[in-house]
């Protein structure tokens, strides 16, 4: 029977995974996203899409926010950088989608230093303050700089064509998003269990003492910053190419508030919390208009109306039911159930 | 010159507007120790209910003033019972990501209370001019600077001589050795959520006066955060100063730079700040001790 959950080495400490059936698992998850374009009408496609490109954006927030500990709340600004960067090249310069895609990256990468540079001396809440000012920044600098950018009037994005490839149907496109998915899935777990995601871990935890043993805290902390606006950016490029055309209207303000109500509803500081906080944050609005169109098809009619609102509105509601109940979120709950499996009737 | 001074004064009374909101934020953090992200929206919903009030009730100045500060104090006390209470002893992460959250909510409920279209709040004040040699200048806007100065001498009086603002400084500096001392930190707390909705709800009030009232209002919450980290977060008289420099910055860059600079100066005086000076020009600097 097992009785526990013992590390005798300190390899098994950091495996990727630590048990051979989530492989299994994960395989079959894979799997079934593979067929899923088949199977799936354009609707239900649309919402995978989204999940994909989101996934992407959530786990580059949870470096920052969820390893290190430093909050964001203009995450936005590179979101709109990255979109921005892989528009201007591709759409106005005619380059390589690859080149667009390394530019959505690299980009707002470099904007992450102009902002991470001042922040390095904050802590906390000065930090979310500069992000957010950051953010509506960057907004202005895009409508003024009307040369490169069409300034309110935009830029269309055609689907891209890699080596002969056309991602131009929506089944080729959800493979594409799939893609960076998984890349970056393995990309942050693979971080966070080398020396680079102990030191953003020590740093999150107590920087005083992440100082003390050596971490050096200027150099970390931008390399957080960094890491996440390259993997922001590349979301940002997706959605881009998801609504296929760039401006600074399709990039509200509200999406910072969502990266954020996802991690938390996750559970800060783990992969597996952004993916599923990401699966419920989307399909959250979707959910509460069918359970309301069950009663009466007066709120189907508030939710055609409103929309917007009430997306935001759960999100807010979400977020501090989450804060209040269950701070651990999903991550947390999923953890407290498999504990309380393996364990009952005793309690541990 | 005349340009200049014109824009100077409508700077300083858009930049009292700022002040009193970024004193609302003041007195939280003061009290809490959090940014309260959501008093934009707690300033654009006191607004809003004065305008309901002089539309169905009454347009008297003084009917609607003081069903504002009745609303004010109401909404700031169960927003503070309700929603913040619970969250007490929390990390600050989490508490900040609360008034996140609540601003979201607040947001979206005009929409659904009140409408999206802009409305005027008409009290039969405020909006007429009055020259003062070659400028001319709304009694609204006099009255606003008017109002903020008058606040920051009460206010001032309050924290220096009442017994209650003694403890609310008390809470702020050691909330534990305060609670030895028998002050209720919790009832501290109510009434500082109480004096912030108050504080911000009349620069609301005012904003609906001299300019008009949509539901893009809890953007003055934003617009008043460069003021109060000016100021200093901490420091309550600070922040209303902050407010009026920002106000003539961002109205000098607006009325020199262009539009879009009006829209990004204070965030821009932000990062400066920070940088320059992180605790701001009144607050106090944060010694950690490990």
């Amino acid at each position: 029977m097992r009785t526990g959950d013992f590390k005798q080495t300190y390899g098994e400490l950091v495996t990727l995974v630590d048990s051979p059936p989530v492989w299994l698992w994960s395989a079959l998850l894979v799997a079934s996203l593979i067929v899923a374009p088949f199977v799936l009408n354009s609707y239900v496609l649309s919402f995978l899409m989204i999940i994909l490109i989101t996934v992407v954006g959530a786990l580059g927030l949870n470096i920052l926010t969820g390893y290190t500990g430093l909050i964001s709340l203009g995450h936005v600004g590179f979101l709109v950088t990255g979109a921005y960067a892989y528009a201007i090249l591709v759409s106005k310069y005619q380059m390589h989608p690859l080149v667009g895609f390394l530019g959505a990256g690299v980009v707002p990468a470099l904007a992450s230093l102009i902002v991470g540079a001042p922040s390095l001396r904050l802590k906390g809440l000065y930090l979310a303050i500069t992000t957010l000012a950051f953010s509506f920044i960057i907004n202005t600098v895009i409508l003024e700089a009307r040369w490169l950018t069409n300034g309110a009037r935009g830029i269309s994005v055609q689907r891209p064509e890699i080596f002969g490839i056309s991602f131009d149907s929506d089944a080729a496109f959800t493979y594409l998003c799939l893609g960076f998915a998984v890349l970056t899935l393995f990309a942050t777990l693979n971080i966070r269990r080398s020396r680079v995601g102990r030191a953003f871990v020590a740093i999150r935890d107590n920087d005083t003492a992440a100082r003390v043993m050596g971490i050096n805290l200027h150099a970390y902390k931008l390399f957080a910053f960094v890491t996440s606006a390259f993997i922001t950016g590349l979301s940002g490029a997706l959605y881009g190419i998801y609504l296929s055309f760039v401006s600074v209207e399709g990039f509200p303000f509200l999406l910072s508030i969502e990266a954020l109500a996802i991690l938390i509803v996750g559970g800060l500081g783990s992969a597996l919390g952004a993916v599923l906080g990401t699966v419920l944050i989307v399909l959250l609005p979707e959910a509460t208009r069918l359970v309301f169109s069950l009663f009466s098809a007066q709120m189907d009619a508030l939710f055609s109306i409103g929309a917007q609102e009430l997306k935001s509105m759960l999100y807010g509601l979400v977020i501090i039911l989450f804060l209040r109940f269950q701070p651990r979120g999903l991550v947390g709950a999923w953890h407290d159930l498999r504990r309380m499996w393996v364990n009952w009737p005793l309690r541990y | 010159m005349q340009y200049f001074m014109q824009l100077l004064i409508s700077g300083l009374a858009i930049g009292a507007i700022y002040g009193l909101i970024a004193m609302g934020f003041a007195v939280i953090y003061k009290s809490t120790g959090l940014v309260n992200f959501a008093q934009g929206e707690m300033t654009m919903i006191t607004a809003y209910i004065a305008w309901t009030i002089s539309t169905t009730v009454s347009g008297n100045v003084f009917v609607v003033a003081l069903g504002a500060i009745l609303a004010a104090v109401v909404l700031g006390l169960i927003i503070e019972r309700v929603v913040m209470r619970p969250m007490l002893g929390e990390p600050v992460f989490a508490t900040v990501m609360v008034t996140i959250g609540l601003a979201v909510i607040l947001r979206s409920s005009i929409n659904f209370i009140w409408d999206a279209y802009p409305h005027g709040l008409d009290v039969g004040f405020g909006r007429s001019i009055v020259r003062i040699g070659p400028i001319g200048v709304r009694t609204g806007q006099i009255a606003v600077i008017v109002t903020l100065l008058a606040l920051l001498a009460a206010i001032w009086a309050f924290f220096r001589y009442s017994k209650i603002g003694v403890a609310m400084r008390a809470v702020a500096a050691d909330d534990r050795t305060a609670l030895l001392m028998g002050i209720s930190a919790t009832r501290v707390h109510a009434l500082a959520w109480a004096a912030s909705s108050v504080i911000a709800g009349i620069g609301g009030v005012f904003f609906a006066l001299s300019y008009d009232l949509s539901p893009a209002m809890f953007q003055l919450g934003l617009k008043a955060f460069p003021a109060t980290i000016l100021g200093g977060l901490d420091a309550v008289l600070g922040s209303g100063l902050g407010g009026l420099l920002i106000g003539i910055t961002e109205n000098l860059a607006g009325g020199y730079l262009g539009s879009g600079m009006k829209e990004v100066a204070g965030f821009a005086m932000i990062i400066v700040v920070l940088m320059v000076r992180p605790f701001g020009i009144f607050g106090e600097r944060d010694i950690e001790r490990v």
